[in-house]
């Protein structure tokens, strides 16, 4: 077939394509009824594993596209049936000593800690007399902070390679939603244990019902200290939590009064924790009546989420949040209230919810194809999946791949989550988002600083100083425009706060598991070969139809096929330097 | 021809002030250039279209109190017998307040009339936690989730979002503030690691990408594209007027902040449109819990060293009369000293304006410092009035309610 040939019947195959979707455009569109057999392909099997996971190869698309739209939307929602017992267990350092829980609130909390009682965090301080008294107390306050702080990336890591590796790739696609939608962040949490108990919380719960999880988030040690509901106590109420339980996790602002804050927040008063345990303080919890969005009686936590349930508001709440995560930014108010209703009538089973909008023929209106905008975590993980990664590379270091645009698993910006949608691109972020594909494809193993086992050079240089010989005091002073002040601060306290940071980091480094660090483990030649593309047209059409949701304007095309002409189609280097092309064009940042 | 073509010139002509390859010639005046801005944003309602506003942000929680020092109170000698800034040292500007020792900056500019204090601001159930309560000052909406910046909301009622760069923010990651939902800030940090990855002819292929400005069915996927397009324009623009940009202002010890604030007055040089910047301090520096005199006294400063330099270097370039900057904090801190020669999170602080039109004065009534609410100052002035006061007083878009979600006044610190 000649070249000219073959791009004709490519181009008719795009219009056929197109075609279809566009005839389906005026009637489609918030249409919750479910699309018929004979309206299901590859197209739309596609559509549906890049919004209800992350993606897939043309293999896994074929499949899908194989089975009725039903079976193929049951096979990713039904994923309980699926054995995923193959999916790793997050492997803990194990750096919480004796002693350390609860964890001093601040320095100064250990310091006075140390004073008071002789000891803090397990270690006890020097005997009178001795320099720097409360130097281990304070060195191990930073060890506990550093240690955590690697913990948490390392959690960051284990999630991402179970996003990428799992056979339910709904299930964490939905963990990832509650996430944002509960969010929570290790930032001021500063305990990975909470944030790895809250993770399987939410993945317990996640396809189930709304009560399971908002009884279990209430109850959640990483939401109560996050939202100082630990500072909820009879006599002082603290409105963070009931505030939030109404405005950003069931009925959205407006739907309530003030009152119904103040009551919710006496209705929580003293459910905290003593570190992993929820407890409920009586001591410190209201008994009196309250009245709530029109219900009074002494009602107490449980009580406040039953009558939250009652409400249409919340179904028409979460389910649009729902929807806005699987769809589009935007949602009709028919199709608010329509979804709202079914959800709140199936007693909020997040499972039929989904089934329902991933059969609706709206799911696959033009509105819904290819109009999301991918946040950095699915813009990630999705594409080691269609490169045929197996495991997740650490070199580049995922946290920070994300973590530059804009997204940090269990470091949401605030308890409003992500916002999502437009709000991921700045011009600065989408070139960013193009540049880190080249850090993957051509990785610098060599060059590579994990941040983990990373000191800031402030610290290193106390390590280099004390090495050579300084004393404390002379390894600690900031060169020549600090010293002073710093001088002062080494006479003037018994502990000096450089040396214990330096001390902390290096026993965070000694205590925590390393991230095992590993560049992607790919072949495009195997890739190209497979698909017996051999041309620089074919190839560029491989990659196009295989990463792209949206047909590459002729233009990008002929650009990208440029580019490839005279370079050999079984270099390794230039298919890696095409793909980082075509990574990188905007049409790339769509699903 | 007269004009001194510099290469700036060209190249603000080029790429910002009349759109590129019209053919127009370059020798517009920089009056005419901005006037064809304004027809090209279509927003010849604008009062003031070339007002600029730079929000600058101390992340942390500044001590209000060690800043514009009370010193005319005993109660504040009281409330902090170690680290209280003695009477003699005070850098005074009326019987009863003045500046901090290191804040020689400030004093010079309250002097000059260039600098309004306001008092005591805050809101109501305030926040002691600085992510809630930095995030209340992003939005402007207290104890709430809203989920644009003020700012962002700002350029979405009032500018128009086919143009580009309305809105600079300077730092690693976007500020809530800034959060906007029609238009796209640019961001940056390092100008010189604002660019494209690749070899050259990578490089030359991805500048070229969607080039076709035809607008396709895909709303989203034309917001990429012309993004893209401006990633690629502005991180040349952004480069070049940064690393060209020379001044012989101070701007003081080479730290983020000043070095944010420079790179605020090279993109104005360089005729850049945009209306907003914003500059933060990075991570919490102003969290002085512990012996936080030689810390605070640095940051205070480094700060108004910066601010000083900026005014004055604005100045310089003959750009007084267009820009205005407001400096806030999420909270001020407790009146009493802790134990450990530091403060802990508060509540009401001062906000400051700076520039050629500002009514230098002291503005709201002060807090008490013995009528307390736990032990933390009682707010005076709702911070929105300051927004409000920037938004109407300074930019000219009358209807602040939308933006800010209920009425303020405003304070008549604009001439």
């Amino acid at each position: 077939m000649s070249r000219s040939s073959r791009r004709f019947l490519c181009c008719l195959a795009a219009a056929a394509g197109l075609g279809a979707a566009a005839a389906a455009a005026p009637t489609w569109t918030d249409d919750l009824s479910p699309i018929a057999a004979a309206d299901w392909n590859a197209e739309r099997a596609a559509h549906l594993v890049e919004r209800a996971g992350f993606g897939g190869t043309p293999e896994e698309i074929q499949h899908l596209a194989l089975l009725t739209p039903q079976q193929a939307v049951d096979s990713l929602v039904d994923y309980q049936k699926i054995d995923n017992s193959a999916a790793p267990a997050f492997e803990a350092s194990g750096v919480w000593d004796a002693g350390m829980d609860p964890f001093p609130p601040s320095r100064a909390e250990a310091v006075r800690l140390g004073r008071e009682h002789g000891e803090a965090l397990g270690v006890k301080v020097l005997p009178d007399g001795s320099p720097r008294r409360l130097q281990p107390v304070v060195d191990k306050f930073f060890y506990g902070l550093r240690a955590n702080s690697i913990e948490t990336q390392r959690l960051g890591v284990w999630w991402a390679n179970r996003m990428l590796t799992t056979k339910r790739p709904l299930e964490e696609k939905l963990t990832l939603f509650w996430h944002g939608h509960f969010a929570t962040g290790d930032a001021k949490v500063r305990d990975a244990r909470m944030m790895l108990r809250q993770n399987e919380m939410l993945r317990r719960h996640a396809e189930g019902r709304l009560r399971d999880l908002l009884v279990g988030i209430l109850e959640d040690p990483a939401m109560l200290v996050y939202l100082d509901n630990g500072e909820n106590v009879k006599k002082h109420p603290n409105e963070n939590f009931g505030r939030e339980l109404l405005e950003l996790f069931t009925m959205g602002v407006g739907r309530y009064t003030e009152r119904d804050v103040r009551e919710a927040a006496r209705a929580f008063t003293g459910w905290t924790n003593d570190v992993l345990q929820f407890k409920v303080d009586k001591e410190q919890h209201d008994f009196g009546d309250k009245t709530f969005l029109g219900r009074t009686g002494p009602l107490d936590g449980t009580d406040i989420i039953d009558t939250i349930l009652n409400q249409d508001a919340t179904g028409e709440f979460v389910a649009a949040k729902i929807y806005k995560y699987f769809v589009r930014d935007e949602i009709s108010p028919a199709v608010k209230a329509e979804l709202g209703r079914g959800f709140k009538t199936s007693r909020y089973e997040v499972r039929s919810t989904l089934k329902r909008i991933f059969l609706s023929k709206d799911f696959y209106s033009p509105a819904s194809m290819a109009t999301q905008i991918k946040s950095p975590v699915v813009l990630v993980i999705s594409t080691y999946k269609k490169v045929g990664l197996r495991e997740l590379p650490t070199v580049p270091d995922f946290g920070r791949l994300t973590g530059g645009l804009g997204q940090t698993l269990f470091d949401p910006p605030n308890v409003a989550g992500w916002a999502g949608g437009r709000t991921w691109i700045t011009p600065a972020t989408l070139l960013q988002r193009g540049n880190l594909f080249r850090d993957v494809l051509f990785a610098d193993a060599k060059n590579f600083r994990a941040p983990d086992r990373l000191m800031p050079g402030t610290y290193a240089r106390v390590g280099e100083n004390i090495a050579k010989g300084m004393n404390i005091t002379e390894a600690t002073k900031e060169g020549t425009g600090d010293a002073e002040s710093n001088a002062q601060v080494d006479r003037d306290e018994d502990y000096n706060t450089r040396y214990a940071s330096y001390r902390g980091y290096l026993m965070a480094f000694e205590r925590t598991k390393p991230i095992p660090r590993r560049v992607a483990d790919l072949s495009l030649t195997s890739m190209i070969a497979a698909a017996h593309a051999n041309t620089a047209e074919a190839i560029v059409d491989h990659f196009a139809k295989r990463f792209l949701s949206v047909p590459l304007s002729a233009k990008d095309r002929a650009a990208f096929v440029e580019f490839m002409r005279g370079k050999s189609v079984t270099s390794e280097p230039a298919l890696r330097e095409l793909l980082y092309l075509v990574l990188s064009a905007p049409e790339y940042q769509l699903s | 021809m007269t004009c001194s073509c510099s290469r700036r010139d060209f190249l603000a002509r080029g790429l910002y002030g009349i759109g590129l390859g019209t053919g127009l010639p370059v020798f517009l005046s920089r009056t005419s250039a901005a006037l064809t801005a304004q027809a090209l944003q279509g927003t010849s309602m604008e009062r003031h279209p070339e007002r600029i506003l730079v929000v600058l942000e101390l992340s942390g929680g500044n001590d209000g109190l060690n800043t514009v020092v009370p010193h005319g109170d005993p109660a504040y000698y009281r409330a902090r017998p170690h680290i209280g800034v003695p009477v003699r040292e005070v850098l005074k500007v009326s019987d009863h307040f003045g500046f901090h020792p290191s804040m020689v900056g400030f004093e010079r500019l309250y002097k000059d009339g260039r600098m309004a204090i306001v008092h005591g601001c805050g809101y109501d159930h305030p926040s002691l936690s600085h992510f809630s309560s930095m995030s209340y000052w992003h939005t402007g909406v207290p104890n709430a989730g809203e989920a644009l910046g003020w700012l962002g909301r700002l350029a979405d009622d009032h500018l128009d979002p086919a143009t580009r760069n309305l809105i600079v923010n300077i730092g690693t990651s976007q500020s809530l503030a800034v959060r906007s939902g029609k238009h796209s800030p640019l961001v940056f940090d390092d100008p010189a690691r604002f660019r494209r990855d690749g070899t050259d002819d990578e490089k030359h292929v991805l500048a070229a990408l969607g080039g076709d400005s035809a607008k396709s069915s895909n709303s989203t996927l034309d917001f990429l594209a012309a993004t893209a397009r401006n990633a690629t324009d502005s991180s040349d623009f952004v480069r070049q007027a940064s690393a060209s940009y020379r001044t012989p202002v101070d701007y003081g010890i080479g730290n983020a902040f000043g070095g944010g604030l420079q790179r605020v007055a090279a993109l104005i040089n360089a005729g850049m449109k945009t209306r907003l910047y914003y500059v933060a301090y990075q991570g919490n520096a102003f969290d002085t819990h512990v012996q936080q005199g030689d810390v605070h006294s640095r940051l205070l400063m480094y700060t108004a060293d910066a601010v000083r330099a900026f005014l004055d270097d604005i100045a310089r370039i003959g750009r007084a009369d267009d820009v205005a900057v407001m400096m806030f904090t999420e909270f001020g801190r407790r009146v009493e000293e802790n134990g450990s020669l530091g403060t802990d999170h508060g509540t009401a602080t001062p906000m400051f304006l700076f520039g050629k039109h500002v009514k230098g004065a002291l503005y709201g009534q002060p807090p008490s410092l013995t009528d307390l609410d736990d032990g933390n100052l009682k707010m005076t002035t709702d911070f929105r009035r300051v927004y409000a006061t920037a938004i109407k007083e300074w930019l000219g878009y009358d209807d602040t309610d939308a933006v800010l979600k209920g009425r303020f006044d405003t304070l008549a610190a604009f001439t």
